[in-house]
């Protein structure tokens, strides 16, 4: 009986210290808050995929939205429409290579009309 | 002994998961926030920041206004292209007279909230922005929270509000939660006791739960603590009147509102402070006195009536004379006694040219025949040429008056010269400055140890640079006399004219180092300085600030480094109610 109220009481106050959420996304990336969404962005050479998932961090599935990614590269910016593919993924292409970690922002327009959007830095 | 045990684990178990909650609520992962509250007569608006750039978005009668400036000096930034991610596609913002960016969006006059990116590119610098918005619904029902939160965040979030009123009363070692956590225990040991009469382990922990939660809601939901804010939000922005523009306002809590078109009227500049170390500086009363060694002052050696130069003019004040340059001229007077004299001599030396004239003449004809000897008429010549020498030297000083020169190059400072004026011996009658050497004499009550760095302020805010010089041994009013050199332009300055230096001591002390006009003594005689918390909000904050130097003071508390603060404009700032 002690053993069980002391390992409920160690893990509430276990909780206390736990954060919430990381930045590191699953998918390699980064995560930033838009609306009420997390969405993870993954640049690989000219492909940028971003991932739609909730405050949860439960994939949301991604038909019916539109999207638009603009990345700081090379001292210029780069406007990528994004289009839903599977899941929680929307992928699009940039004209050129964008590097390691460019900076930048993702809009996200839900199917309802309503537009997020999340900071890259 | 183990109940006790058990019903103190029980009771921290309800305790813990009050704490769990506002963990859990992290900060600044805010799903939805809404934008700082404004006021109701403020126009519904958005701002967003980077390292380099602060935007406002303010939409009004379907156009999209954005305010550009530079995150860290408030500068508006102008020429720049600002590309906007509307529904209907990307667009350019054109150019205002106005300094700002406008833009037709109908979208934005729908009531709700309305998230848009902002690619900005200014010179050599590229910036994406998301900005929020939240535009009110006109129809007057208070516009609904950004995004409903689900039962179970509400949950948390109230859970957390209680956590905060927990933290707030221990603080305040408040009767109420010690109260509540007497109860808390007791039903601990209640459940515990229960539980071991049923040994259903999870419900009970649930139930204590439950009913602590219970509890405590009902034990802090009274009371007189300011729910305020939980309750500001976007619901604060109403619909105006279109066409009207946003003044500046002094909001409820202490903060002001000073919208960006008025922040460029007022010319508001920042600065991000920074710590750093820096030496004491005194401050000392000092006077402008000339470079000894580039002034200079032209006295009589004699008594005597002064006349003008041949040019038949004084110098006046202001005029530039050059060393050796004859400023004026005394003629010593003769007295009654002297001139007798002089005459008496006169006659005597005119008898005796006369006589030795005669002579010369003699022997002149004689040495030829060689009746007188040559020598004989040496003698007779050189006689004559000193008798001649002596009279001509009389007349000399009959005559010709003492010239009184310039013996520096510079200015004249002081004149007391009138024509026919009596001069004594001694008696000052130029003063010859160059205005472009002066010096710093201050009285310092400290022996100031190479003093290094020093300014001076002039009582128009002037700032003057000086360089230590040296300073006296001997005591004047208690203070050792300190003497600086002005550097640099020293023009506009009038000897004895008076100064405050500030003379930095070798004492070091770790501070932030802010321009003197950002400081404002307000009413009750605090020194506050204004920091721009958000793009149009600045807030007062009390500091403690010390003398640095003549255009720089030292904030020693009631600031942290990495904040922005009004350098310029801030007494217009502080004039806004």
């Amino acid at each position: 009986m002690i053993r069980t109220s002391l390992t409920l009481a160690a893990g509430l106050l276990a909780a206390t210290a736990a954060d919430a959420h990381e930045t590191a996304g699953r998918h390699g990336g980064r995560v930033a808050d838009a609306g009420d969404f997390h969405v993870e962005l993954v640049t690989r050479g000219e492909t940028v995929d971003v991932y739609v998932s909730d405050g949860t961090q439960a994939p949301v599935p991604v038909a019916g939205f539109r999207g638009t990614a603009i990345l700081v590269a090379g001292g210029k910016a780069a406007r990528v429409p994004l289009e839903p593919a599977d899941g929680n993924r929307l992928t699009g292409k940039a004209p050129a290579a964008l590097g390691d970690r460019p900076k930048g922002a993702v809009q996200l327009a839900a199917p309802d009309g309503a537009t997020v959007s999340g900071k890259f830095n | 002994m183990s109940t006790r045990l058990a019903a103190a684990l029980g009771a921290m178990a309800p305790l813990a998961a009050v704490l769990a909650g506002s963990a859990l609520a992290h900060e600044g992962h805010d799903h939805g926030a809404a934008p700082p509250p404004v006021s109701k007569t403020i126009a519904p608006r958005g701002e967003a920041l980077s390292e380099t750039f602060e935007l406002v978005a303010v939409p009004r009668d379907g156009t999209l206004t954005l305010f550009l400036d530079r995150f860290r000096t408030n500068e508006p930034v102008t020429g720049a292209t600002i590309d906007v991610e509307t529904p209907d596609g990307p667009k350019t913002a054109t150019a205002t007279p106005e300094g700002g960016y406008a833009l037709t969006a109908p979208w934005m006059s729908a009531p709700g909230r309305h998230e848009f990116v902002a690619t900005v590119t200014a010179g050599g610098d590229v910036d994406v922005l998301t900005v929020a918005v939240a535009v009110p619904d006109p129809s007057g029902r208070a516009a609904a929270a950004p995004a409903e939160p689900s039962p179970g965040r509400a949950a948390l979030s109230r859970v957390s509000e209680v956590a905060q009123g927990v933290r707030a009363r221990l603080g305040q070692k408040d009767p109420t939660l010690v109260g509540a956590v007497v109860v808390a225990f007791l039903l601990g040991m209640l459940v515990t006791g229960l539980a071991r009469g049923r040994r259903s382990v999870p419900a009970v922990a649930l139930l204590a739960i439950g009913i602590t939660l219970v509890f405590g809601t009902a034990a802090f939901a009274h009371g007189d603590e300011d729910h305020g804010p939980a309750v500001q939000g976007a619901a604060l922005t109403e619909p105006r009147p279109s066409g009207s523009s946003d003044l500046a306002q002094r909001l409820p809590d202490g903060s002001v509102f000073v919208p960006k078109p008025t922040q460029r009227l007022l010319v508001l500049r920042t600065t991000m402070t920074e710590q750093g170390r820096f030496h004491r500086a005194v401050e000392l009363p000092g006077r402008i006195i000339p470079d000894p060694n580039a002034s200079g002052v032209v006295q009589s050696s004699v008594g005597g009536r002064l006349s003008p130069p041949a040019s038949g003019l004084f110098p006046r004040l202001g005029t530039r004379v050059r060393r050796g340059e004859v400023l004026a001229t005394v003629t010593p007077p003769i007295q009654a006694v002297d001139l007798s004299d002089m005459r008496q001599t006169q006659g005597d030396l005119d008898q005796q040219i006369s006589i030795v004239e005669r002579r010369v003449d003699r022997y002149r004809r004689l040495a030829l025949t060689g009746a007188v000897a040559q020598t004989q008429l040496d003698d007779a010549l050189a006689e004559f040429k000193g008798l001649q020498d002596r009279r001509a030297a009389l007349d000399r000083i009959r005559r010709e008056p003492e010239p009184l020169v310039s013996p520096v190059d510079g200015v004249v400072a002081q004149a007391a010269a009138v024509a026919g004026q009596m001069a004594s011996p001694g008696q000052m009658v130029f003063q010859i400055v160059d205005p472009n050497r002066l010096w710093v004499e201050a009285l310092s009550f400290d022996a100031l140890t190479a003093a290094q760095d020093a300014t001076a302020r002039l009582a128009d805010g002037r700032l003057l640079t000086l360089a230590y010089q040296g300073s006296g041994l001997a005591d004047r009013n208690q203070a050792i006399p300190v003497q600086f050199a002005v550097q640099g332009d020293a023009s506009g300055l009038r000897v004895g004219q008076f100064v405050t230096v500030l003379a930095a001591t070798d004492r070091e002390q770790a501070g932030l180092a802010l321009p003197r006009a950002a400081v404002v003594r307000t009413g009750n005689g605090q020194d506050v300085v204004y920091e721009h918390t958000s793009a149009e909000r600045f807030e007062a904050r009390p500091v403690r600030v010390e003398p640095l130097d003549g255009g720089r003071v030292l904030v020693a508390e009631g600031m942290g480094p990495g904040r922005r603060v009004v350098t310029q404009g801030a007494e217009l700032l502080d004039q806004v109610r």
